[in-house]
């Protein structure tokens, strides 16, 4: 079957005339090894009549020649691509999106007889004129070893930019096409994320940096200044703003710090320009891939998603220790979009601070993180993007939508919230039974679970041991039997210890039984005595001590516990340690009860 | 009247008094009236409907709150009391319609609450 290239194109190309979807055959592939273990394709290509050298893969297509898609012979049409000027006046194509519509093994061979096409001649000829513009260029340039050869087809890795130019004659071009082989561009992008200054001390020296991201109609990338450009740039750039940004190093994205869809980030150096520009209409706000708050159940938990809703509701912000002793401020806010689902939504820190959200604004995220957490919710990390009421069309879509019909819609909420009192983990409630036949615990982490269970026997010996008296420590003191206690964590002794407990008990339900430890706080609710007073009766008063014992049977709790299978030398066991018992709030078990109730039956 | 603490007393609520005239039931509900007498009272049940009940004696005490009521549906629909009993609300507030909807619960699936005794034991 024949199929019809696209003649002229190559000359099109080649002299910057834009050309749609031109079909072109691949002639040769040729992959060069970037750094970083990144390689790049570059491709000549024939349109029938001519054939060019200079087009090059780019990156997010490498699969298509990894995978051999693409071969010599195989008639494609190219998509998407943008043209770029060498500092020599040559061109290269970089191909952007290209569909392969025959591969190699279904054409005989080169259509036509192309020649390569050279610049200046409408009939390809090997051109004396060429040859000498390559040799000046050879000698400007020997130091970047690039491979320059006299050829006017082949070209290797393109001339640093040498600082003669002034920025503003550079054309402008896509963040899309960035890439490490070329430093002589510009780009017109939006600052959509400033972070704030960052200050590193090591054995090597220090320094600081700072990172914002790039957003414009091609694509986003991250960008770092370090040291000299922190101070040439940091007060220049305002966030929101758009700027005209040049010659800036590209290198292959750490993928670890920036979650944007870019093979490569940028730092500035000494010979990068920012300027502010003027006309920013067609910049866009950001760049996002916003998900459907319904959509959010069915990915996985700890991806990093974009979302916008509505803020139904705003609760007021509060303070929380966190696990290294540091107090942070938190909100959470109920987001909901047009699928008519809710989903919690935390913010932190100053965000949620300065956070208002009277008047149900819009509020869009950029890389919010997407949690298991009572279901489903999501929450702001350090790097996220959170913009109220921000001007994109989603966000008119929204609050229109909202006005009309939204705000009288209840609504189904993605994060099982627990009642006033309650917001701690996930409410995962098993029968003592389940987590005999589930096998929770089994895994390589521990199981969290809850349950309603009765207490049928608590062991009294070995309930209380002597801890060390100091606040915070609740290591077991020796009795160095001088009256004098030992804590070898605190490497101190004291005149006296603190009674702690640690009980060992068996509560039940209507299917089965299950030993469980219970530790200090949890113990105390259970018995109903501090250990404090429980110490002083046992070595008092044994029959008060022994009804006290007696008095805890046969109490129902609401128990929230931890299961893990444990391992002593050769021996396995399932071990169940009381995380938090609670008198059981009967309203809130029955309405469960219920809600199970006309669920089983209605399947 | 004696034959009320003999035979099971199914709960209910006011939709459901038709159907069980002439039998024994029990009847939660909150005191909107007591009649000047002493000797009737009207509630509501978790559904909002009301019932009448009648007593023997007239009211020594004051009632106030959820009451709940055992007795025998009489031909015009009105519980004859035989004991009631004032649910305490002190610590915790009694839940109407959450009973009303557990109360639901046990006459829609009766297989697995067999409250019924044959009285020939």
């Amino acid at each position: 079957m024949t199929v019809r290239l696209s003649e002229g194109a190559i000359e099109s190309l080649t002299k910057g005339i834009e050309v749609s979807n031109p079909v072109l055959q691949c002639v040769n592939i040729r992959k060069i090894d970037g750094g970083n273990g990144l390689s790049r394709f570059r491709l000549m290509m024939s349109d029938g009549l001519h054939t060019m050298s200079s087009f090059m893969l780019s990156t997010q297509l490498n699969p298509m020649a990894e995978q051999n898609q693409l071969a010599s012979n195989c008639v494609c049409m190219l998509k998407r691509n943008v043209t770029n000027v060498l500092k020599d006046g040559r061109r290269v194509v970089v191909i952007l999106d290209m569909d392969v519509i025959k591969s190699a093994d279904q054409m005989a061979g080169k259509i036509g007889d192309p020649t390569p096409y050279v610049e200046g001649q409408s009939k390809p000829q090997q051109n004396a004129a060429p040859a000498p513009t390559a040799r000046p260029l050879q000698s400007q340039n020997g130091s970047d070893g690039s491979m320059n050869r006299p050829s006017a087809q082949s070209f290797g890795k393109k001339p640093m930019a040498a600082p003669n130019t002034p920025g503003g004659s550079s054309k402008v071009v896509p963040i899309a096409s960035l890439n490490p082989y070329q430093s002589k561009w510009t780009v017109r992008a939006r600052v959509t994320n400033k972070g704030a200054i960052r200050t590193w001390s090591n054995s090597r020296g220090d320094g600081k940096l700072f990172s914002m991201e790039l957003v414009d109609e091609s694509g986003e990338i991250r960008a770092t200044g370090f040291n000299n450009e922190v101070d040439k740039f940091y007060s220049l750039i305002e966030q929101g703003k758009v700027y005209y940004i040049s010659k800036g190093t590209l290198k292959i994205a750490n993928k670890q710090f920036s979650s944007l869809k870019n093979d490569y980030e940028m730092t500035l150096n000494g010979e990068t320009t920012i300027s502010p520009c003027e006309d920013s209409h067609d910049v866009p706000m950001v760049q996002c891939d916003f998900v459907s708050i319904a959509d959010l159940e069915s990915r996985e938990k700890d991806t990093i998603i974009d979302v916008i809703g509505v803020c139904k509701n705003t609760e007021d912000v509060t303070r929380i220790m966190t696990k290294n002793s540091r107090e942070v401020s938190k909100r959470n806010i109920q987001l909901m979009d047009m699928s008519g689902r809710i989903i919690q939504l935390t913010m932190w820190g100053n965000d949620a601070e300065t956070f208002d959200g009277s008047g149900q604004p819009i509020l869009a995220i950029k890389g919010a993180r997407l949690s298991d957490f009572g279901g489903r919710s999501l929450s702001t990390l350090y790097s996220s993007t959170v913009m109220i009421n921000p001007d994109i069309p989603e966000a008119y879509k929204l609050r229109g939508w909202y006005d009309k019909e939204g705000h009288a819609m209840d609504g189904q909420s993605m994060t099982e919230l627990r009642g006033p009192g309650g917001g701690g983990g996930n409410t995962n409630w098993k029968t003592l039974a389940e987590v005999k036949n589930e096998h929770l615990g089994h895994g390589d982490k521990a199981d969290y679970f809850s349950c309603i269970a009765t207490i049928v026997y608590i062991r009294k010996e070995n309930c209380l041991y002597q801890a060390c008296p100091s606040k915070d420590c609740n290591k077991k003191v020796v009795d160095q039997q001088n009256g004098m206690y030992r804590c070898e964590k605190c490497d101190k002794e004291f005149p006296d210890f603190k009674y702690r407990l640690m009980l060992s008990a068996n509560i039940a339900d209507f299917g089965d039984n299950q030993w469980v430890t219970c530790f200090q706080d949890s113990a105390e609710t259970l018995l109903g005595q501090n250990s404090g007073y429980l110490g002083q009766l046992k070595d008092s008063n044994e029959s008060a001590f022994d009804e006290v014992f007696q008095h805890a049977n046969f109490n129902t709790f609401v128990f929230r516990n931890r299961v893990k299978l444990e391992t002593y030398n050769d021996e396995s066991r399932i071990k169940v340690t009381v995380v938090d018992a609670k008198p059981v709030d009967h309203r809130e078990y029955s309405k469960r009860l219920i809600i199970n109730i006309r669920k089983l039956a209605a399947q | 009247m004696t034959g009320v603490y003999e035979s099971p007393k199914p709960r209910i609520n006011a939709s459901m008094l038709a159907q069980y005239i002439g039998r024994s039931v029990c009847l939660v509900g909150r005191l909107e009236k007591v009649h000047p007498s002493g000797k009737a009272l009207t509630l509501s049940d978790g559904e909002g409907k009301s019932a009448s009940v009648e007593l023997n004696e007239p009211l020594d005490e004051e009632l106030s709150g959820i009451v709940e009521v055992i007795g025998m549906v009489s031909n015009k629909g009105a519980i004859m009391a035989v004991s009631y009993t004032q649910y305490r609300e002190d610590k915790i507030s009694f839940d109407l319609e959450l009973y009303n909807e557990g109360l639901k619960v046990l006459h829609d699936f009766p297989q697995y609450y067999p409250f019924e005794v044959s009285l020939s034991g």
